[in-house]
C-alpha cells in the first residue's frame, strides 16, 4: 500500500525533524543573552534571589545536563513547565492555539474562493485587460506591509467606522468571525496574490499541454477540458504552496496577532521569547514543526488523491 | 394527581417565582452594574500573583488590587493611613513597632491574623526567592505577639519604615493557603486580602478580577464591576482599542499620541504625577566613563531641556539631580548639569578620552530609540565615537548587569515618597544594586545613605539627601534627563480612577459616571 508507506515514511521523518529542531532551539534560546530569572523577578531583584530562582529551575546546571533532562522529559511526553507562569507549556499552547487555528481557517475560507476565481479569470485571456488588472492589484496587495495595512484597517474600519472590533477573539462562533474579520482580511490580502499568481501560471502552462490537445482531439468541449483536465492538473503546485503558507501562518501569524491583539500562538511566541521562557519557546517550536510536517503530509495525500500518478 | 391540582400548583409556583424575582430585584439595587467590566490595558505583563516573587512593572500594578498591607496611602493626598493595622505604637528608641490589626478577612472568609502578617513579612525579608527584600533591610525580626498584634523589631532606628511597610510587595498573604499549596497557591487563584480576588488568570493575555466580598474596607470596591487587566504589546493597538471604546484605561500612552487623545471626546487623557526619572546610565567600570572628566563632559554635552521637549512634547520636566523630582528632599534649587558643549569638548580632551568608542545600549521601543539617537548625536559633537547597539529587554539586563556597555538611557521610579529606596537603588555601591548597574561607588555617599535612615529629624535628613544629590550629580553617577509624568488615558464613563505615583490604580474607588 503506497499510501500507508507514504504516511509511515513521513512519520519516521517527523522523529528526525523533531530531534533536530529540539537541539537547535534548545541551543539557540539558551545561548541568547538574557536571564529568565532576572526577567521573572524584575529589575530590583537582588543577586541572591536571582541565584535562588536559577537553582530552583535547574538553570544553574551545565547546559548538557539541562538538555538531557529536557530530552528525557520530552520522550516521556512532557514538554515542560513555563518558567514565568508556573503552568504546563501544553496548557498554555492549548489556550492560545484556538484563536490561531480559527484565524488560519478563516483566512483559508476568505482566500481560496477569490484565488480560484481570479486565477481562472486571468488565465482565460492571458495578457488581456482583466489579467493585467488582476496582476497589478495582486502586486499591490503583495507589497503592502501587513503591519501597516493592519494598523490602517483597524483605524478605519474599527475606530472611525466602528464596524469591526480592533482587538481580541470574541466569544462564540459569530463573535470569533466578527473579531477576527480584520486580521483575516489583512492576511488574505497578502495571501491571495501569491496563490493567484501560482495558479494562473499553472493554468496558462497547461493550456498548451499534450493531454489538453489530446482531449481536444477526442472531441471534448472547451468547458469539459477546462474543468476536467486543466484545472485538476494546474491546482497541484498551488496546493503545495498553500500547504506551505498554512504551516507558515500557524507559526508566523505574529504580526497580525500583535496588531489586532489576538491571543494566539504568535503573541505567545513573541512574549515567551522576550521573557526568555525557554520551555514555552521550545514547546511552540516543536508544535510548529509537527504542524508543518502534518500539513505537508495532508497536502501530499490530497495530491495523491487528485493525481493518481503521484501514488506510484 | 388531577389536572386541577396541577394547575393550582403551577399557579402557586408562579406566584412564588414572581415573589423571588421581586425580592431579588429589591435586594439588588444595582443589578445593572453587575454586568459591567472595567478593562485596563497595559504593555506590562502579569507573570506571577505572588507579591514576593517579582518587582517587574506589570506585577507591581496587580499586587495592589489583590493584597492589603499594614498601611495604605490615601489616593488623593498620598498620606499614610491605617490599612490592615488599625493603629501602631513606636517605641521611644524607634526600634520597635507594634501593629494592632483590625478585624479583617481573606477572600476565603478566614480571619487575617498576626501570624499571617508575620509570615508574609518574614517571607519577603528572608525567603531566597523574594525579589525585593531591601525595604525590610532594617528589620531584625517580625513576630506575632497575639492573634491581633504584630511586633516588628529593627536593627536600628529607621525613619522610612512605615512608608516601606506600605509598598507593593508588602501585601499580606494567607499563611494557611501558602502552607497548604506552596507555590501552587499563586499559580492560578490565590487567597487574597485586597479589594479584588482572581476570577480567572490567562497568563500572557489577561487577568480577570472580581470584588473580594470579604474586603475589610466595607463598601469597597465601590462598583461591583469585574476588572480585566489586559496585556497588549503594541502601542497602536492600545490606542485603537481605546478609541473604539473596547477598553477603559490605557497605561503608557506614547507621547506622540497624547495631544491627539486630548481631542477625543470620550477620553480623559491625563498626565499624573509620578516618581519616574529618565536618565542615562554610564558604566563606571571601564573607560571612557570610569574617568570623572569624561563623565562630566558627557553630561555637559547633553541638552536635557531640549531632549525633554523633543521626546515628551514638553510634558516632562528636565531633571536636575540623580533623584526623581517628586521624592521627599529632592533639591529643587540645585542647578543641575549645565549644557555647555564647548566646555564639554575641552573637558573630554583633558580627560584623554576624546575619540573613544562608546557603546550605547538601546531596546527596540520608540522611546529608547529616540533617546539613544539624541544622545549619540550630542556625544558625537564633542568628539566621542558613540554607536548604538540594539538589544531586547532580556539582553539589556544581561549586558548592564555584567557591565558590558558604556551608556544606556532608561527610567526607574521610586515606590515611596521617601528617598531611601531611591538612593539605595541608584547611587549606592554597597546596597546590592551596583548603583543601578553603573558600578558607581563613593564611600562617602554610601555612608550618607545609611546616615539618612537613622536620622529622625526631617530637616537634618533633608541636608543629608541634598548632599547625596550634590555629590552624585557633580560626579555624574548618571546623567539625569527628565522627570516624566505617567501618561494614562481613561474612558470618561469612569470616575475616581487614577494611577498613583507608586503605580497603584485606585480601582476600588472607581464608579461609573453617567
Amino acid at each position: 500500500m503506497p499510501l500507508l508507506q507514504l504516511i509511515s515514511r513521513r512519520l519516521l521523518q517527523l522523529i528526525g525533524v523533531l530531534a533536530g529542531i529540539s537541539l537547535v532551539t534548545f541551543l539557540l534560546v539558551h545561548m541568547a543573552p538574557g536571564d529568565p530569572a532576572r526577567l521573572l523577578a524584575g529589575e530590583r531583584a537582588s543577586a541572591e534571589s536571582i541565584a535562588a530562582i536559577r537553582a530552583q529551575y535547574g538553570l544553574d546546571l551545565p547546559l548538557w545536563r539541562q538538555f538531557l533532562t529536557y530530552i528525557a522529559n520530552l520522550v516521556s511526553g512532557d514538554i515542560g513547565l513555563s518558567l514565568r507562569f508556573q503552568r504546563p507549556v501544553i496548557q498554555l499552547i492549548e489556550q492560545f492555539m484556538w484563536p490561531t487555528l480559527f484565524l488560519t481557517g478563516y483566512v483559508l475560507c476568505l482566500a481560496v474562493p477569490p484565488t480560484v476565481a481570479l486565477a481562472i479569470l486571468g488565465a482565460r485571456r492571458p495578457g488581456g485587460i482583466g489579467d493585467q488588472i488582476i496582476r497589478l492589484v495582486g502586486i499591490a496587495g503583495l507589497t503592502i506591509p501587513v503591519f501597516w495595512l493592519g494598523i490602517m484597517m483597524s483605524r478605519f474600519f474599527g475606530v472611525s467606522l466602528g464596524w469591526f472590533p480592533v482587538s481580541g477573539y470574541g466569544t462564540g462562533f459569530t463573535g470569533h468571525l466578527h473579531h477576527l474579520f480584520l486580521p483575516a482580511v489583512s492576511t488574505a490580502i497578502w495571501l491571495v496574490p501569491v496563490l493567484t499568481q501560482s495558479l494562473r501560471a499553472a493554468l496558462i502552462e497547461k493550456t498548451t499541454a499534450d493531454f489538453v490537445t489530446a482531449a481536444r482531439a477526442q472531441g471534448a468541449t472547451e468547458r469539459q477540458i477546462f474543468w476536467q483536465t486543466m484545472l485538476p492538473n494546474a491546482v497541484l503546485p498551488t496546493l503545495n504552496l498553500l500547504g506551505v503558507m498554512v504551516a507558515f501562518m500557524i507559526g508566523g501569524a505574529v504580526i497580525v496577532e500583535t496588531v489586532y491583539a489576538v491571543p494566539g500562538l504568535g503573541t505567545l511566541m513573541v512574549n515567551a521569547l522576550l521573557g526568555r521562557d525557554y520551555y514555552v519557546v521550545q514547546g511552540l517550536t516543536l508544535v510548529f514543526a509537527v504542524s508543518t510536517v502534518l500539513i505537508t503530509l495532508a497536502v501530499d495525500l490530497l495530491t495523491a488523491f487528485i493525481d493518481p500518478r503521484v501514488r506510484f | 394527581m388531577n389536572s386541577l391540582s396541577r394547575s393550582r400548583m403551577r399557579a402557586a409556583s408562579a406566584v412564588l417565582h414572581g415573589a423571588v424575582v421581586m425580592a431579588m430585584g429589591l435586594c439588588w439595587t444595582v443589578p445593572a452594574f453587575a454586568a459591567d467590566v472595567i478593562r485596563v490595558v497595559s504593555p506590562f505583563q502579569t507573570t506571577t500573583l505572588d507579591p514576593m516573587r517579582s518587582a517587574a512593572a506589570g506585577n507591581i500594578e496587580t499586587y495592589g488590587q489583590l493584597y492589603s498591607r499594614l498601611l495604605r496611602r490615601d489616593a488623593e493626598t498620598g498620606a499614610l493611613e491605617p490599612g490592615l493595622a488599625e493603629k501602631w505604637d513606636i517605641s521611644p528608641d524607634g526600634k520597635t513597632y507594634t501593629f494592632h490589626l483590625r478585624d479583617a478577612q481573606f477572600s476565603d472568609g478566614s480571619p487575617i491574623t498576626a501570624a499571617d502578617v508575620a509570615f508574609s513579612l518574614e517571607r519577603i525579608r528572608t525567603d531566597k526567592k523574594s525579589a525585593y527584600p531591601a525595604p525590610l533591610g532594617a528589620v531584625e525580626a517580625v513576630s506575632a505577639a497575639d492573634a491581633k498584634t504584630v511586633v516588628v523589631t529593627l536593627k536600628s532606628a529607621f525613619a522610612p519604615f512605615l512608608g516601606n511597610a506600605e509598598i507593593w510587595n508588602m501585601g499580606i498573604v494567607s499563611k494557611a493557603d501558602v502552607d497548604k499549596r506552596g507555590e501552587e497557591a499563586f499559580a492560578s487563584v490565590p487567597v487574597t486580602s485586597g479589594p479584588y480576588e482572581v476570577k480567572q488568570w490567562k497568563p500572557n493575555e489577561k487577568l480577570v478580577l472580581e470584588p473580594n466580598p470579604h474586603y475589610w474596607r466595607k463598601g469597597y470596591p465601590k462598583s461591583d464591576a469585574t476588572v480585566e487587566l489586559i496585556e497588549i504589546a503594541s502601542p497602536e493597538t492600545r490606542i485603537a482599542m481605546l478609541k473604539a471604546g473596547e477598553i477603559d484605561v490605557v497605561r503608557a500612552v506614547p507621547w506622540a499620541q497624547v495631544d491627539d487623545l486630548k481631542t477625543v471626546e470620550t477620553v480623559d487623557m491625563r498626565l499624573e504625577p509620578s516618581t519616574t526619572i529618565y536618565m542615562t546610565l554610564l558604566n563606571h567600570k571601564r573607560e571612557p566613563f570610569s574617568n570623572l572628566k569624561a563623565r562630566q563632559a558627557a553630561g555637559m554635552a547633553i541638552d536635557n531641556k531640549a531632549m525633554a521637549k523633543a521626546i515628551t512634547r514638553g510634558y516632562a520636566e528636565p531633571a536636575n539631580t540623580t533623584l526623581p523630582g517628586s521624592v521627599d528632599f529632592h533639591d529643587k534649587d540645585y542647578p543641575g548639569i549645565s549644557y555647555e558643549p564647548a566646555k564639554a569638548k575641552e573637558l573630554l580632551a583633558e580627560s584623554g578620552m576624546a575619540g573613544r568608542e562608546v557603546k550605547i545600549l538601546a531596546t527596540a521601543d520608540a522611546l529608547s530609540q529616540q533617546m539613544a539617537l539624541l544622545i549619540q548625536a550630542q556625544w558625537q559633537a564633542i568628539g566621542l565615537k558613540p554607536s548604538i547597539v540594539n538589544v531586547d529587554g532580556g539582553a539589556w539586563w544581561d549586558a548592564t548587569g555584567k557591565g558590558d556597555y558604556d551608556a544606556a538611557a532608561n527610567w526607574w521610579y521610586n515606590e515611596t515618597p521617601d528617598p531611601d529606596l531611591a538612593v539605595r537603588w541608584a547611587v549606592c555601591g554597597t546596597c546590592g544594586s551596583n548603583s543601578y548597574n553603573t558600578f558607581y561607588e563613593n564611600p562617602k555617599v554610601d555612608a550618607l545613605v545609611e546616615q539618612g535612615t537613622r536620622e529622625a529629624d526631617p530637616a537634618k535628613r533633608a541636608e543629608i539627601y541634598k548632599e547625596i544629590q550634590r555629590i552624585t550629580t557633580e560626579e555624574v553617577a548618571q546623567i539625569p534627563l527628565y522627570y516624566a509624568p505617567n501618561a494614562v488615558a481613561y474612558s470618561r464613563r469612569l470616575q475616581g480612577l487614577r494611577l498613583t505615583a507608586s503605580l497603584q490604580g485606585t480601582l476600588e474607588e472607581t464608579t461609573f459616571g453617567q
